[in-house]
């Protein structure tokens, strides 16, 4: 299956947060630690994104720390699957 | 009833990953305490280098993959012509981790297993053999790794490999009856692998939490590993942990 759009991964990232009973905000600059989004919630969204595209994503740890923002995941996952 | 052999200090030492940091600080100690020492790595660095054409007589390097079974087993062969027979081994060469499980690839965990447990172990099983075919005794150091006693996110595979690097040298040092020592040394973080990872803040912390008050330095395990290849101590098939009591 072919690579998921910005808005997409977004979409999926709206749902790992709604299933704790947070919501995501709109905006891109949004502190990751002030909605609540940790890291083992991106393992999860990056899980659920090579579900919807048949291939794995592995990366390392380095380059996770350096989220802070929604658009930072967004751009994370995005250069993965185009790596 | 029979006097107890002593194992006696190791005269020829071979250091797997010899050519930079804690590796490189073992070979210098070694050869300032009048050891033959024969290291390898993947590649040489002008460090190592020096030392071999300083000390021609004393010190044998090689460049070579720990992987590489039939390339280890010729740098052994090539040792013993050149040094005499090895009767110490430090097992130093590891490649590390730093990715989450869910996210590091069926390929990578084979190959941190294959580096850091399977290959020591099958170059210890060789050098073990012409030891005990020319019936010489010898000491044998594994270093490990806190992270074979705790856990810490982003080490499972390598967590794995250094416990079973332990738990090797536990059954070894039974199986070799004391003709050849066989011990871990195991440190906790160094403050250079820790402050690549972690910030100031968590840096400051890990400290305050530690009774000595710092981070392990290389040259803290230094001494100790030497110790376990030129001492009478009577340590066998232990795991010793050098971390300022910062894992009890």
């Amino acid at each position: 299956m072919s690579e998921l759009t910005r808005a997409q991964i977004r979409d999926l990232m709206g749902e790992v947060m709604k299933a704790q009973g947070k919501e995501l905000p709109s905006d891109d600059s949004a502190d990751l630690r002030e909605i609540g989004f940790r890291s083992l919630d991106f393992s999860e969204l990056a899980l659920r994104v090579e579900d919807e595209i048949g291939d794995e994503l592995n990366f390392d740890a380095p380059g996770l720390r350096q989220i802070a923002k929604v658009g930072d995941v967004l751009d994370f996952i995005e250069q993965l699957q185009s790596a | 009833m029979s006097e107890p052999t002593l194992v006696p200090p190791s005269t020829v030492v071979l250091v797997s990953g010899g050519s930079r940091g804690l590796g490189l600080a073992f070979v210098n100690d070694l050869i300032d305490h009048g050891v033959k020492v024969a290291a390898f790595a993947r590649s040489l660095t002008p460090e190592l280098t020096a030392l071999a054409e300083k000390y021609p007589d004393q010190v044998h390097v090689g460049a070579l993959d720990i992987n590489d079974e039939k390339a280890g087993q010729a740098f052994v062969k090539e040792v013993e012509a050149k040094l005499g027979p090895v009767d110490g081994i430090i097992n130093n060469a590891a490649v590390g981790q730093d990715s989450l499980h869910v996210h590091t690839s069926a390929d990578q965990i084979a190959h941190i297993i294959q580096t850091n447990l399977t290959a020591p172990l099958v170059l210890t099983r060789f050098v073990l053999r012409r030891m005990m075919a020319k019936g010489l005794k010898g000491r044998i150091v594994n270093i490990t790794s806190i992270c074979a006693q705790r856990g810490f996110p982003g080490l499972v595979a390598y967590s794995a490999t250094k416990g079973g690097m332990d738990a090797a040298t536990r059954s070894m040092a039974r199986e070799l009856g004391g003709r050849i020592l066989v011990n871990s040394v195991a440190p906790g973080f160094f403050a250079s692998e820790m402050s690549a990872v972690l910030g100031q803040t968590q840096l400051d912390q890990i400290v305050r939490r530690t009774p000595t008050g710092h981070l392990t330095e290389p040259e803290e395990v230094v001494p100790v590993v030497r110790m376990l290849l030129l001492d009478n101590t009577n340590i066998n098939g232990q795991a010793i942990v050098i971390d300022g009591a910062a894992g009890i």
